[in-house]
């Protein structure tokens, strides 16, 4: 086994040790870790329980990580992959869909660990202990159904998690991010606003004044620099409106509007600097399941080049159906060293590409969709055209060569051929024939055929 | 999701257990647990149907404290745990006060040592018990002797006359450490601290503060005070 999956074994083992008493209740479906995760945070008595149990969990991954982060790093540097390391929630919404759509494109998908980010988010702040245990649940058991993946025995690794974190970052490091962030957030409110605004503390002061919805989006003046969310008066509300509402779980007292919105933009800008960070120490690309973040980012770096575009683009919602492929599917095309012929097939068209904004995802996206359906028309043409040479072969030239030697009369092929030689003919027909079956066969179980019938829902 | 309480209680405290042995070979488990194996032990040689008993304790040669007893039954398809029961207040243990118990060794193993400070316990037991109603009266026991004081000479305090507890007080140097106090007396004077106050408290712990309590005997107090028959009034 590779040092790198042994690693991860472990850290199954510690989940298990901490989790496992509730797994049982993982039900099979999508949604069943969002579900167990409420469940178990409502549980009377049994989440206090479980809550004192699991206290000293926060020490027990610090720990871990801090004997294997390096020798997982390590690894995962010596190998030669597109990696794409993930940022945006805790987890994906539902990481299963999220590593289906991302594995057809790249190798390796690093996560930042769920358990390291919220138990030390839960000592950082006033998190309310049920939010956290509900979160805690939902976060670890979505990382739980992909463990045989993250298991599986492949040349290349396809998902593996990371002590991704501000807070396991030297200081040296954290301050040139923080201060990065500081400054590219000041510098952001300053040019939406078209204000003079030199640093952080004059941007959160500036839009500490506030206190109006409606006040503070007709304050923003250049909106070509808004993500499109935020470009609407509804959406920036319900936005806004349900950002504050997630504060109701760490109890923090609450502040005008426009010091929420400051507050949010630059925990994306220290977000953005973070993840540029960890990009950039594993050689990775960035990936996102959903738009905002992916604007920060893009906007931080001018564009994202072809691999994350395509990768990002196929996070969008018209792709949902990928979630209906088998998982074992993405093991079978690593397997089979068919992820290069795939990248080949989503690449089309989209090369030299560097994607600026939402716009250019949408149209990447689109590019992506027609690639798609241009693979799905090939192989159902192929399949026909298998189908109709058996065909040909059994309607046509196997009755009549069968004919002739069963009753010893040799078609069109002269006297002097013996029975043996029309015998070795109709062998080598019925030959062509299972081969064009196998071959369709292969046809129908390869990975195209696999998104085909996943594509219709079969 | 259709829970079931009693298991899933016991295995997340058992897996708790055994994560603590991983750290410490030398970790003791409450005697519940320590009762539970002790019945396990016998189930191996058992025939199917019949019960097996494990009991366990703490404590010393002359007091035990938080003696159980549990009754495992071999059945058909493996093991079912038919009773918990304490039998220093021979009861059975409810579900709710087994969980309590859990909880409380798990707050008291994150103090080291054997013992706790009142304070210590007082966090602990508002951490299990619901309701946040204990108090450590702590270093206010002037204020709340001055108090008991007063409110005896109004006439406000409910005793017999002739209450040996009322001369008692009334012999106490006014510079007597509270240590010095009995027991029963600081019992008595301790709660007078809520009188009038807005604290939502309602069990006063008059513990002097520097004096250290042996954790089994906190077991002891919360498993009696659970199981008192006015314990519903406590818990609304």
């Amino acid at each position: 086994m590779k040092e790198i999956n042994k690693i991860y074994e472990h850290y199954f083992d510690l989940i298990d040790s901490y989790f496992g008493s509730i797994k049982n209740y993982l039900e099979d479906n999508k949604y069943s870790h969002i579900d167990l995760g409420m469940a178990i945070a409502d549980y009377p008595l049994v989440s206090d329980l479980m809550l004192d149990a699991i206290n000293d969990l926060d020490r027990q991954i610090m720990k871990f990580w801090s004997e294997n982060s390096s020798k997982a790093l390590d690894s995962l540097r010596k190998q030669d992959s597109l990696k794409c390391v993930y940022s945006g929630d805790i987890t994906p919404v539902l990481l299963e869909d999220f590593v289906k759509k991302s594995l057809l494109y790249i190798d390796t998908i690093v996560i930042p660990d769920p358990v390291l980010h919220l138990t030390i988010f839960k000592n950082q702040t006033t998190m309310d202990k049920k939010y956290y245990l509900k979160s805690l649940v939902r976060h670890v058991f979505n990382l739980w159904k992909l463990k045989d993946l993250m298991l599986a025995d492949l040349e290349k690794n396809a998902l593996v998690i990371l002590p991704i974190n501000l807070n396991v970052v030297n200081e040296y490091d954290k301050n040139i991010i923080l201060s990065n962030a500081c400054e590219r957030f000041a510098n952001y409110v300053s040019k939406i606003f078209r204000q003079g605004i030199d640093n952080e503390k004059d941007a959160l002061a500036f839009l500490e004044r506030f206190d109006d919805i409606k006040e503070l989006f007709s304050a923003i003046k250049q909106t070509d620099l808004l993500p499109n969310i935020f470009k609407k008066f509804d959406t920036f509300e319900e936005f806004l409106e349900s950002f504050i509402d997630t504060k109701v779980h760490f109890q923090m007292e609450g502040k005008t509007v426009g010091f929420e919105f400051g507050e949010y933009l630059l925990s994306q800008f220290i977000r953005v600097q973070e993840h540029k960070f960890f990009c950039e120490k594993v050689s990775g690309e960035p990936i996102y399941d959903y738009d905002l973040p992916y604007f920060f980012f893009s906007y931080e770096m001018g564009g994202l080049d072809m691999d994350a575009s395509i990768s990002n683009a196929l996070q969008k919602e018209k792709f949902k159906w990928l979630g209906n492929v088998p998982l074992d599917a993405l093991k079978i095309l690593r397997e089979e060293n068919k992820l290069e012929n795939m990248r080949s097939i989503l690449r089309k068209g989209i090369t030299d590409l560097k994607a600026k904004n939402d716009e250019d995802l949408l149209k990447t996206s689109e590019q992506l969709e027609r690639n798609l359906k241009e693979a799905f028309d090939e192989q159902e043409k192929e399949i026909a055209s298998l189908k109709r040479e058996i065909a040909v072969i059994i309607k046509k030239e196997i009755p009549i060569e069968i004919m002739g030697y069963v009753v010893g009369f040799i078609p069109y092929l002269g006297d002097y051929i013996s029975l043996l030689c029309v015998s070795r003919s109709i062998k080598n027909l019925l030959n062509q024939r299972e081969e064009l079956k196998q071959k369709i066969d292969d046809k129908k179980t390869d990975f195209i055929n696999l998104l085909i019938k996943s594509y219709k829902g079969e | 999701m259709e829970f079931n309480f009693f298991n899933d209680a016991m295995k997340i405290y058992l897996d708790y257990i055994s994560r603590q042995f991983k750290k410490n070979p030398n970790y003791k488990p409450h005697p519940l647990i320590r009762a539970l194996t002790n019945a396990m032990d016998g189930i191996e040689t058992a025939k199917e149907g019949e019960n097996v008993r494990g009991i366990s304790f703490e404590g010393t040669e002359n007091n035990i404290y938080e003696p159980y007893m549990v009754i495992v039954q071999k059945t058909k398809g493996g093991i079912e745990i038919k009773k918990i029961l304490n039998l220093k207040v021979k009861k059975e243990i409810p579900i709710d006060v087994m969980i309590m118990i859990f909880r409380l060794q798990i707050q008291l193993d994150k103090i080291d040592g054997e013992t706790v400070s009142p304070q210590q316990l007082v966090d602990a037991l508002n951490e299990v018990i619901p309701g946040n109603k204990f108090y450590a009266l702590g270093d206010r026991w002037k204020e709340a002797r001055d108090r008991f004081a007063k409110l005896l000479n109004e006439g406000k305090i409910n005793l017999a006359p002739n209450d040996p507890k009322i001369e008692e007080f009334k012999r106490i140097d006014k510079n007597t450490p509270w240590e010095n106090y009995s027991n029963g007396l600081r019992a008595l004077i301790g709660p007078t601290i809520l009188y009038g106050s807005d604290m939502n408290k309602k069990i006063v712990i008059t513990t002097p503060t520097n004096a250290r309590i042996e954790k089994y005997k906190v077991f002891d107090f919360v498993t009696e005070f659970m199981l008192r028959e006015n314990v519903e009034y406590f818990r609304d």
